[in-house]
């Protein structure tokens, strides 16, 4: 990796450091029956009954807002709302894993409120190169406050 | 789908399979708003040194829990689950899942097992490691009365 590269990292970490432990909330909308059954359908899941969202469904959508514009996508096709709202500019961002708690089904025409907090950035030197480890979690809950699903994930940035 | 007095530690899942397709991945992202180009830009994804699309870390995900959901029958309830993204799979490759239960413990009114899960590409490779803890109610038979119906 070049120190270009290796410079655009760093400046993400100081950026990303600077958005740890600040925890950001957002409504995220009702749940939409159709959805979640072309989730199931091409996730290869089994149907579930009274309108249940498949249980990865909350954590696997990447933006729940209509844009961003094409315009205003990154070149590697994403926007900032579907990699979290993490100040990422220049870096390229890959889903690492995730750990999740069920806490209770969300259904069809729930309507989620997701809370969103940067855990840790790490700036690691591997095999392939440097790259930052972000951790992040997601803690969703029906429009009441009742908790749905807690989700830790992993990114890799580059 | 399983029945409680076979779920004992040491049990294995049968291997769960399924092939991705170009096709599959554009409609994973298209339901998840994922416009990341690596998943549907071939020429894009050589450009970053894959072979083809790549399958979303997500779907890796979504296999590892049917298996799980398939194995374990409709009365289940997931209590956690996790995996890691440790090898790609592009369009075209059969993602095949295997697992077995490490642990099982009767609680009140339900029993819970707790298993090792792993996805492998059809050539072995392995995909995404994962664990899972499933409990089932115990039902009026009692915690060796059928799972599901």
């Amino acid at each position: 990796m070049g120190d270009g590269d290796t410079g655009v990292l760093v400046a993400a970490e100081r950026r990303l450091a600077a958005e740890t432990g600040v925890t950001r909330r957002r409504d995220l909308g009702v749940l939409a029956v159709r959805d979640l059954e072309r989730f199931a359908l091409v996730a290869g899941a089994p149907a579930l009954p009274d309108g249940q969202a498949p249980p990865l469904y909350l954590s696997s959508v990447m933006g729940w807002s209509p844009g961003p514009p094409e315009s205003e996508l990154r070149p590697d096709g994403s926007g900032t709302d579907e990699t979290r709202g993490l100040p990422l500019e220049g870096l390229r961002l890959m889903g690492a894993g995730q750990e999740l708690q069920f806490h209770h089904p969300a259904r069809a025409g729930d309507r989620v409120v997701e809370t969103t907090t940067l855990l840790s950035v790490r700036h690691k030197s591997g095999r392939t190169g440097d790259l930052l480890l972000l951790h992040v979690r997601r803690e969703f809950a029906d429009g009441a406050g009742r908790p749905l699903v807690t989700c830790d994930e992993t990114f890799v940035a580059r | 789908m399983t029945v409680l007095t076979e779920v004992v530690a040491g049990v294995t899942l049968p291997p769960y399979r399924l092939r991705t397709s170009t096709v599959r991945l554009f409609r994973f992202s298209a339901v998840t708003w994922n416009a990341h180009r690596i998943h549907y830009d071939a020429e894009y994804a050589r450009s970053e040194g894959y072979p083809d699309v790549l399958v979303q870390s997500h779907l890796h995900g979504c296999v590892l829990l049917n298996a799980v959901l398939a194995w374990a029958g409709p009365g289940v309830t997931l209590r956690s689950f996790g995996w890691q993204n440790r090898g790609i799979a592009v369009a075209g490759d059969e993602l095949i899942v295997t697992g077995e239960v490490v642990e099982v413990r009767d609680a009140p009114g339900e029993r819970v097992a707790e298993l090792r899960l792993e996805e492998r590409r059809q050539d072995g490779e392995l995909c995404a490691p994962g664990h899972v803890t499933v409990a089932w109610p115990a039902g009026p038979a009692g915690p060796d009365g059928p799972a599901g119906p």
